[in-house]
């Protein structure tokens, strides 16, 4: 007999979850554990798609009236400098700026009704990260500060690792709110504090001390395994944590030996003609390094690039210093995962926390407008070139069905057959779901 | 239909009982069988009584058979008895049930009162169980904050006059329709009679289908302020120590104020507070796992809770339980209980795996190697309580003390200013250094007044700032308890309502902080209204589990509230502390989370804490006296081992657990073993991390292993799992490389002072492990130094080796 107090869709709650009892890749089950795991997993239907996600956050908040939802027949001290321009999709514009997005439009669509009632960084950034706004006692400035699990911590832990791989990337530094709160630090994301873009970029602590070759390293794992009281031990096995961390150290020696993990991170492997296509700056590298992760079976890797705020002279900082980035890193992206046939399984989502002032202000600037920003989203099965719904006539608000940050996380879960209506447990107990109350998916995309 | 639907639950259950133990199951033959309640009564056409059955194995054991008895109702017109044993009322009059079990028989009487009476429905009691019960005003339904479909209401059912409001008066009044009932969209969505995005509730054929339809046809009863309502509900057993894979039928019985007593459990929500050890249905019927442990059931009704506690003993009995050295009440206490669970402890564990134990569950500390050799050499017989007298003493427990005590109290640099928290952080660690007796502490901290820099403590409110915190805090800190589930709707698991929550909170409406001559002062002059959020009444300061007054108590309230928790009745503070200290030193609460004290959360061994307790009270709140009480006893002192029988015990204390290191803790140990210490920022030279009075110290170490930001008073901000990156980081830093093989560091100097392989070695094992090495340890070290060709970085790699292991990185 069912429980009667069930979820609407009559599953039980206590189906979710223990927490934080499994490791990050690698939980204390063995191989087999997991691909068991996984099985089962894809079985009821969670890991059904396989689709990969990508988020390119465009941190500040990129000005969506300036590049993909122009309105150049508004007053001038609205629609700005820049003029729109047509793209490989019939009807759709886009800035000037962006021209080799604009032959890349027919991989992606835009959903230029979208919005949500948060013009403040910190807030903005939990509730486009996670799907909820965060309530009374948010601290934007913890490291991080999530009330709720971001995406890519729910996606670890829905779809588990693949390979030996992280299933959760954050780069090339940590975001704030990229934490996954109660889900615990096996499903935080692993962190790539480094730019990919610098001329020795490596990621820290995964390669051994320079000084340490190759022989002397696997001298000392032998040592080690050899002079660990408790290594292999029933006392050991007995102990959840050091179960785990014992469980981590085989990993991580993965991480450090396997090849394909090694070759993941190894940008300098990509030919320079290739990293030139994808631009030589952060944005472009770590969307390079972006593909390649997702090709070596990372679930989700969260790009947090910086610094779309432009409250001062927006658009020479746009002209000259962000969109040239965004163009050849986002034309790219989508070019080459295109060709690699791998649009259909990977969800690309660019955004940033909010949208800007429509009314240009005294410094050539705009600032922070929650109530009305456009999201661009392609791939993971998602129809390229659509445009759903609009703003009104100067970008001040959606004229059509508004969506926010409940939806997105609705479609994005969706594309990855995850069920929107997943239900966590807080430690205190309290069920929490996966999309906040009436987030639904999007219509018109898939 | 609903007999043959229970029955093939039962089959079901145990099939699965079956398939999970994986060997036959029987219920042992019994020999003798009661039942509880040999009378019983039902009033009322909608009474039912739960008839259980208790039988008493040859060998002497009790346990339930409810679910094996054949029950037969001699007139079936006057009460009908169900196959599981619940007797309904139909018509007026006597009868007698007869209940088989093999070959015992007994006999249970019936009375049956006004079945023909329809009693007249009370809202609250009647209606709103039944929204719980199916689920209607779940968070993730119609109970959730925003409702669903339109139509919302409270979770819980914490505010009937909402609810009442809702169906009887919104929607259009199309929600009830009283002159055709059943055509109301209540039942008709219910039902299933109509699309319901729930799916079907409440079958047509259930009784409590047919209450809801009486309520809407006898016009919508509210129901009298008068009527008897809910005081209390009681569950049947309460208590019982079950074998793997068996099954108990539970009975919840609800105490109206009119005394009258009506079975209540159809309708009240069970929860384990662990489903791998015991599941329980809906029907209250309880089957027990394949693992020992101590598990409870609780059940919630109408904001009142009861829990059953069950001990589940090891399959296998002991034969020959082995003599265990008993200490102190602590170990007779836990002896007991691993008896009773036919689990034999491990040994006791060596001086060596005693001294680095104590040593950092004291001082957070590694031991140096002379400290080392001379605990090693001392053969003393009570050299393990001289060493604990030793390190109670050493100005370490009062920096590690200090660490862990400013984590609860919200030392935030942020909040505080550098100067405040700074003064707040010496006040505490001056108080540890003085071993202020914890009482004393408390109630320095809660009751804190005057200027912050003649009252350091009181810094405290300038962490916690709003009356709302200050209770939420001052209760999870120092009682052990969560209220602030309460502060919006009735808390869930436990009976602390929203007057309960704000009964505290009125305890700090008079706090003020103001200005004066000598700096930032707290006064209590200040005297805001604490308004009930709902009702608006006003609600007086009242301490948790008092009843509520007509007034709030005279004089300064803070003052007030520190005596009472501080007094030797509190239910609370005594349990907490010394639960707290427990968790601390055996890695785990005997009530877990520490900060969850509840009914529903019950201590896996209630007898041992309230004797912690009452020793914290008797020695006048000495933490000095509860810490040698502790590490005294052999519990503390046994191995980590695991035996046939320990290796999945988790709760009950057979064998040591391993326990994480504290991060500060961890980057003091890398740094004492490898002779280098790190500069932290804003702090003298050679600070160790433990003396960081500042959590937000810019430090990459620190952060990856959990250091925690001191915005809540939860022990969980100290993160304690384990991750990738940290494995990373011991094992593939460049700056641990550096302190490893840096010219001034321990090994360097080693290497060159101790010529002799054999001597090198035993000094790198009392340095990074605390003991000496064992001969086979030692063959392969001293084999591995003539292997390779340079000594120095062969003895780095054997550091190396020591710090990435589970006995560096782990306190065992």
């Amino acid at each position: 007999m069912k429980r009667q107090t069930s979820y609407c869709d009559k599953k039980n709650r206590r189906d979710a979850i223990t927490i934080g009892a499994a490791g990050a890749f690698g939980s204390w089950l063995t191989l087999p554990g997991i691909l068991e795991q996984q099985a089962i997993a894809k079985e009821e239907g969670k890991a059904s798609r396989d689709v990969a996600l990508i988020i390119v956050f465009l941190q500040g908040g990129i000005s969506t009236i300036d590049t993909w939802d122009m309105k150049p027949d508004a007053p001038a001290e609205f629609r700005g400098e820049f003029d729109p321009i047509n793209t490989n999709v019939p009807g759709t514009q886009l800035c000037e700026h962006l021209p080799r997005v604009a032959q890349q439009s027919d991989k992606f669509s835009l959903v230029r009704s979208f919005g949500h009632r948060n013009s403040g960084h910190g807030p903005a950034d939990h509730y486009m990260l996670t799907g909820y706004h965060p309530a009374a006692g948010f601290n934007a400035s913890l490291k991080p500060n999530n009330q709720r699990p971001a995406h890519g911590a729910v996606i670890a832990k829905q779809l588990g690792p693949r390979d030996s791989v992280p299933p959760y990337v954050c780069l090339p530094k940590m975001q704030n709110s990229a934490g996954s709160s109660f889900l615990g630090s096996a499903y935080a994301p692993f962190v790539v504090d480094a730019d990919p873009n610098s001329p020795n970029f490596s990621v820290p602590d995964l390669a051994p001390p320079f000084k340490v070759t190759a022989s002397r390293l696997e001298n000392r794992q032998k040592l080690r395994e050899r002079i660990d009281r408790f290594h292999k031990t029933a006392e050991a096995q007995a102990n959840r944590r050091a179960n785990a961390l014992s469980t981590f150290q085989e990993k991580a020696i993965d991480l450090m030996t396997s090849p394909t993990t090694k070759a993941a991170f190894d940008i300098q492997q990509e030919s320079e003609a290739m990293r030139k296509k994808y631009g030589r700056s952060s944005l472009g590298q770590s969307c390079l390094m972006a593909r390649r992760l997702i090709e070596a079976g990372v679930r989700c890797v969260l790009i947090d690039h910086t610094n779309w705020d432009t409250h001062y002279n927006n658009f020479n900082v746009l002209k000259n210093d962000l969109l040239p980035h965004l163009d050849a890193a986002m034309s790219t992206l989508f070019h080459d995962l295109h060709d690699r046939g791998m649009l259909e399984s990977t969800f690309v989502l660019l955004t940033g926390e909010f949208g800007r002032t429509p009314r240009i202000n005294k410094d050539a600037g705009r600032d922070h407008w929650g109530p009305s920003t456009a999201i661009a989203l392609g791939g993971g099965g998602i129809v390229g070139g659509r445009v759903i719904g609009a703003s009104n006539e100067r970008a001040e608000k959606p004229a059509t069905t508004p969506y926010g940050p409940e939806d997105l996380a609705a479609t994005i879960y969706h594309s990855m057959g995850i069920d929107p209506k997943t239900e966590f447990r807080t430690p205190e107990g309290r069920p929490i779901p996966i999309v906040d109350g009436h987030g639904r998916v999007i219509d018109g995309l898939f | 239909m609903k007999r043959t639907a229970q029955l093939s639950l039962r089959v079901s259950t145990v099939a699965i009982t079956v398939m999970w133990v994986g060997h036959a199951w029987a219920v042992p033959t019994v020999s003798a069988i009661t039942v509880e309640t040999s009378q019983v009564i039902l009033d009322g056409r909608d009474a039912s009584w739960q008839i259980l059955v208790n039988g008493t194995t040859a060998d002497g054991r009790t346990l339930d058979v409810t679910h094996k008895a054949a029950f037969r109702s001699n007139e079936p017109g006057v009460a009908h008895v169900q196959e599981t044993g619940v007797v309904e009322a139909m018509t007026d009059g006597h009868t007698t049930v007869e209940v088989v079990v093999d070959d015992q028989r007994v006999v249970v009487s019936v009375e049956v009162t006004s079945a023909s009476e329809r009693r007249s429905l009370n809202f609250e009691n009647d209606i709103v169980p039944i929204l719980s019960k199916f689920g209607c005003n779940s968070s993730g339904c119609h109970g959730k904050a925003e409702g669903q479909n339109g139509f919302k209401l409270s979770v819980f059912g914490f505010d009937p006059t909402a609810d009442f409001q809702a169906l009887a008066m919104e929607g259009r009044g199309r929600r009830v329709f009283p002159a055709a009932a059943s055509r109301s969209l209540l039942l008709q969505k219910v039902s299933g009679a109509m699309p319901h995005g729930g799916g079907v509730r409440i079958e047509a054929d259930r009784p409590e289908y047919r209450i809801l339809h009486d309520w809407i046809a006898s016009g919508l009863p509210l129901g009298d302020k008068s009527d008897p309502r809910v005081s209390s509900i009681e569950m049947t057993p309460r208590e019982r120590t079950m074998a793997i894979g068996t099954n108990q039928q539970l009975r919840v019985v609800a105490t109206f104020t009119d005394g009258r007593r009506t079975d209540v459990t159809r309708l009240v929500d069970f929860q384990s507070n662990n489903d791998a050890l015991v599941a329980v249905d809906d029907a209250g019927f309880l089957t027990v796992g394949t693992s020992p442990g101590s598990a409870a059931v609780m059940a919630t009704y109408l904001g009142n809770v009861d829990v059953f506690r069950i001990a589940i003993p090891r399959d296998e009995k002991i034969e020959d339980y082995p003599e265990v050295a008993e200490h102190n009440f602590i170990d007779r206490l836990v002896h007991h209980r691993l008896r009773q669970l036919n689990i034999v402890p491990a040994k006791p564990a060596s001086d060596a795996d005693f001294l680095r134990r104590v040593y950092l569950d004291l001082i957070g500390t590694l031991p140096t190697t002379d400290e080392a050799r001379e605990f090693l050499s001392n053969s003393r017989s009570d050299r393990r309580e001289q060493l604990v007298t030793h390190l109670l003493e050493r100005r370490e427990y009062a920096d590690y003390w200090a660490l862990k005590w400013s984590d609860l109290l919200r030392v935030n640099r942020r909040e505080l200013g550098h100067k405040g928290a700074y003064e707040y952080y010496h006040w505490i660690r001056d108080s540890f250094g003085a071993n202020k007796p914890i009482d004393q502490f408390a109630k320095e901290v809660i009751a804190a007044e005057g200027p912050l820099n003649e009252s350091p403590a009181g810094h405290f409110y300038k962490a916690v700032k709003q009356p709302n915190q200050m209770a939420s805090t001052v209760s999870q800190v120092f009682l052990g308890v969560r209220i602030e589930c309460a502060q919006c709707h009735h808390h869930p698991w436990d009976r602390w309502s929203q007057s309960d929550y704000f009964g505290m909170q009125a305890y700090f409406t008079q706090f003020n902080l103001k200005q004066s001559p000598r700096g930032e002062a707290i006064l209590s002059s200040a005297n805001r209204k604490t308004t009930h959020p709902r009702t608006g009444g006003e609600i007086f300061a009242h301490a948790l589990g008092t009843t509520s007054p007509d007034a709030s108590p005279d004089g300064n309230r803070r003052h007030l509230l520190a005596d009472w928790i501080t007094s030797p009745d509190n239910p609370w503070f005594a349990r907490n502390i010394a639960n707290r200290l427990w968790a601390h030193l055996m890695g785990r609460g005997l009530v877990e989370p520490v900060d969850d004290f509840r009914l529903t959360n019950p201590p896996t061994n209630p007898e041992l804490l309230d004797a912690l307790a009452e020793y914290l009270v008797d020695s006048d709140y000495d933490m000095h006296q509860l810490i040698r009480l502790i590490t005294s006893s052999q519990t503390y002192q046994r191995s980590t081992n695991v035996n046939d029988s320990n290796h999945d015990d988790q709760q009950n204390y057979s064998r040591f657990v391993f326990k994480q290191l504290e991060a500060e803790v961890l980057l003091d140990a890398v740094c004492q073993t490898t002779g280098i210490g790190e500069k932290f920022r804003g702090v003298p030279e050679g600070s160790r991390a433990i003396q960081l009075w500042d959590s937000e110290v810019p430090h990459y170490f620190l952060k990856l292993f959990g250091r925690p930001v001191r915005v809540t008073a939860c022990e969980c901000e100290r993160v304690g799992e384990p991750t990738v990156s940290q494995v990373l980081h011991v094992l593939n830093s460049p700056k641990i490389h550096k302190k490893l093989s840096h010219e001034g560091g321990r090994i360097a100097k080693l290497v060159q002072v101790y010529a002799d392989d054999k001597d090198l070695i035993e000094e790198l094992y009392l340095a990074f492990v605390n003991r000496f090495p064992t001969d086979q340890e030692t063959e392969v070290t001293i084999g591995y130094l003539a292997d390779q060709p340079d000594r120095r970085q062969a003895a780095e790699d054997i550091a190396w080796s020591m710090m990435n292991s589970l006995e560096f990185l782990f306190n065992h």
